[in-house]
């Protein structure tokens, strides 16, 4: 079966889309937990903002509390990345590639669209947002089984994955990058508190709490938090774990030289980070340096099967 | 079957009802069974309406009319082979050379041209209306790019659910053969000497309110959806499409683009949506298209005029399903009854489409009907007449209830070697009373088409009953 760059391009958008909507649900999910363990926080809702992306500016006239940040990343229509948006993209990138899909895959993203463009808004609010997340995450979730269970293993299963896992790589270096090297960086003394339960949420936002702890074994420790994370290529959410996922389905691909070059490539800027791991500002630095080697990763795709 | 069907609705009731139509409705919604229309400069994909009360048909009509139908596009494609070939119905006197001069879907691009076994009208629809005296008339024919068929399956799915006791019972004729028959004709289409060819539907893209049936189709037939940006002509004149491995040749390709936007090489230069050198590929043999640019120039209301006497002329039968009688103002005789009864005929100028220009002489003002005999004068060659038909209606579910409510049938046709029509086809329904508009972005619904073959259960279907009006087109092909 032949596949058409345009499809390629679109299946893997729809895939990128959908996995970052799962993210940032899991991601605020987690911070609004920890957070209600901390009563009068809500002014430290500002840095999901920065997690959701680069280039992201809140609205000049929202605050930074948190119904402000959570409309921003859960609602705002005018916020490419809130996971209405992203749901919709991934929507609107399936809906013209349907017929590559198992007919069920798309019934499950139109769905979640429907459920999130009449919900979305009246889940803002910390007391129904938990329910709506939780649904978002499922859904995403049950589409990757649809996927698993019914779909050939063919290009367009590779491009999907392709599409997921370079997403979600993306988001556990944004997690890091923000949120853990913010806690290293706090003088010590300062964390002690909560310190535990803020390294407890970055795990949860990975979901990789309960698999963090059946690895280590040991009590909470920042260092090892961010290690487990970068590196344990056996745990799925880990940046080493979803670059070894791209290799693989790469290998199935045509004529995916380039491709396994620049997936290499972040390898190489992955272990570079090393040393970071328990130094704030330089894992700021070293996230930044992966998330450009995942961008050049992304590039050289669209250059291998999209536009040649 | 009618009456049981009605008995089962009222043993149902209406709570019952509407219960299944939401069921139905929710369906639909979460299957992504849209269209689209656009509406405040703004695309809008909406979800299918549709009306859970099937549209009965008696299985031995419908083979007739199935007959009637296969036999009219026969005719037709003899007609269009012709008319950029040899004319032999022009020299014969059967068809006015000059009706061609005026027509807005005639390309002179096509002549010589030979397609396969001389068809140029592969897919078509045909709109059909029962009258007043119960019985179906084509009222227009459909042979550029059509659209609708994939509601028919979708709607047949829908209604296997809403009324499993019915299925149980009946012997109720399955529509869903379509896209394997469509499949099969288009494999033949292929250059000779191409095995397993690669098939592709070709789209306008996603703002095309037609958008999900082209979708539909590609997935059904295991074709590639294609855009124009995906394809690409050789230099050895073959078409290709840029697949993530490079260039791979196409050797059918079912557009679902207007022709004069299929090749700005060829046609309108300012095309974004076609491919250019399409016709030359064409032309050289190196790629089947279905249907051939160039068959518009049989779908047009004056041409319409002569579809009973092609298939005279052509095939030496009589037609087994008649047209809506029309009369031509090109002729003397014709035109002067025209303008002797126009407030009890429906005038229609041949070369406009979506419904503009027709006027309906019993609601028509004075000066309206003054104006219409005035342009009939001045270009008489641009107008046809017809009765004031009395459509039929049949029981829609809708605010108050069950009432009765009019409607017009779209069965589709296929013509290759061989012949093939859907077990019915679509039906529209006027859902607000009274109104005759059954298109579905005015407001019009749907119903499932059961072409019913218990003879014993049968009872004549229920004609029109309220005096009504020829019915508004607006061109939603």
């Amino acid at each position: 079966m032949a596949l058409l760059s345009r499809v390629a391009d679109r299946v893997y958008w729809s895939a990128r889309y959908m996995e970052r909507a799962e993210d940032s649900a899991r991601v605020l999910r987690a911070y609004g937990d920890v957070l209600a363990d901390m009563p009068g926080a809500s002014q430290r809702w500002r840095p999901l903002v920065s997690i959701s992306g680069s280039n992201v500016e809140l609205p000049a006239v929202a605050g930074s509390d948190e119904t402000q940040v959570a409309q921003f990343l859960i609602a705002d229509r005018e916020h490419p990345n809130s996971i209405a948006m992203s749901v919709d993209a991934s929507r609107e990138n399936l809906r013209t590639c349907r017929e590559v899909l198992p007919r069920e895959a798309w019934q499950t993203v139109n769905d979640l669209s429907i459920y999130v463009r009449g919900a979305a808004v009246t889940s803002v609010e910390r007391r129904r947002r938990d329910r709506f997340l939780g649904r978002v995450i499922d859904e995403s979730r049950r589409l990757d089984g649809v996927l698993q269970s019914s779909m050939t293993r063919d290009e367009v299963f590779e491009m999907w994955r392709l599409g997921r896992y370079i997403e979600r790589a993306d988001m556990t270096t944004r997690v890091l990058g923000v949120r853990a090297a913010t806690l290293l960086q706090l003088p010590p003394g300062a964390v002690d508190e909560f310190g535990e339960v803020q390294w407890m949420s970055v795990l949860r936002s990975l979901s990789a709490l309960q698999m963090y702890q059946r690895a280590t074994k040991g009590p909470i420790d920042g260092p090892s938090v961010v290690r487990f994370l970068l590196f344990n290529h056996r745990f799925p959410r880990s940046v080493a774990g979803c670059l070894a996922e791209m290799r693989s389905s790469a290998l199935r691909m045509p004529n995916h030289a380039t491709v396994l070059g620049a997936i290499e490539t972040t390898e190489r800027e992955l272990r570079r980070s090393r040393p970071a791991a328990d130094d704030g500002e330089a894992l700021d630095a070293a996230m930044d340096a992966v998330q450009l080697a995942l961008s050049r990763l992304d590039a050289t795709l669209h250059e291998q099967y999209v536009v040649h | 079957m009618a009456n049981e069907i009605i008995s089962l609705l009222h043993r149902l009731g209406i709570d019952e009802l509407r219960e299944r139509q939401r069921v139905s409705d929710l369906e639909i919604l979460t299957m992504g069974i849209s269209f689209t229309v656009y509406s405040d400069g703004e695309n809008i994909d909406r979800a299918w309406p549709f009306d859970i009360i099937p549209r009965l048909i008696p299985g031995d009509e419908w083979s007739q009319v199935e007959r009637g139908l296969a036999q009219r596009l026969r005719a037709l494609n003899h007609f269009i082979d012709d008319i950029y070939n040899d004319r032999r119905i022009i020299a014969d006197g059967v068809f006015p050379a000059d009706l061609l001069d005026d027509s807005t879907n005639y390309r002179p691009e096509c002549e010589g041209i030979h397609p396969k076994f001389g068809v140029w009208a592969h897919i078509s629809g045909s709109d059909l209306v029962r009258a007043g005296d119960g019985q179906l008339y084509v009222l227009e024919d459909n042979l550029r790019v059509p659209s609708g068929v994939s509601y028919v399956l979708e709607n047949r799915g829908v209604a296997k659910r809403a009324f499993p006791e019915l299925f149980e019972r009946h012997q109720i004729r399955p529509v869903d053969a379509y896209t394997d028959e469509l499949n099969k004709l288009l494999m033949s289409l292929a250059p000779d000497g191409r095995l397993d060819p690669m098939i592709v539907v070709l789209t306008p893209g996603i703002f095309n309110s037609a958008y999900f049936e082209h979708s539909f189709l590609a997935q059904r037939m295991g074709a590639e959806l294609v855009e124009g940006q995906d394809l690409v002509v050789g230099d050895d004149d073959c078409v290709y499409m840029k697949t993530i491995q490079g260039l791979e040749r196409v050797d059918v390709i079912y557009r679902r683009i207007d022709d004069l936007f299929i090749d700005p090489e060829a046609f309108n230069p300012e095309s974004m949506l076609g491919v250019a050198g399409l016709m030359r590929a064409w032309k050289a043999g190196n790629v089947g298209i279905a249907n051939a640019p160039g068959a518009g120039v049989a779908d047009d209301k004056c041409v319409y005029a002569w579809v009973p006497d092609m298939v005279r002329y052509y095939l030496g039968e009589e037609p087994l399903i008649p047209n809506v009688p029309t009369f031509r103002c090109m002729y003397d005789d014709e035109r002067d009854h025209v303008l002797a009864h126009l407030d009890e005929l429906v005038l229609k100028p041949a070369n406009e489409s979506g419904g503009y220009g027709i006027v309906i002489g019993n609601r028509a003002t004075d000066e309206e009907l003054a104006a219409a005999a005035e342009a009939i004068r001045a270009d008489p060659r641009n107008w046809v007449a017809q009765p004031i038909l009395d459509l039929s209606t049949a029981p829609t579910l809708v605010e108050d209830g069950i009432e009765p409510r009019h409607l017009d049938l779209r069965p589709f046709i296929l013509t290759g070697r061989e012949s093939y029509v859907t077990a019915g086809g679509l039906t529209r329904v006027a859902l607000t009373k009274g109104s005759l508009i059954v298109n579905s972005s005015q407001g019009g619904g749907s119903k499932d088409t059961w072409i019913v073959d218990d003879p014993a259960d049968l009872h004549p279907p229920a004609v029109g009953s309220e005096r009504n009006q020829q019915q508004h087109r607006d061109g939603d092909r």
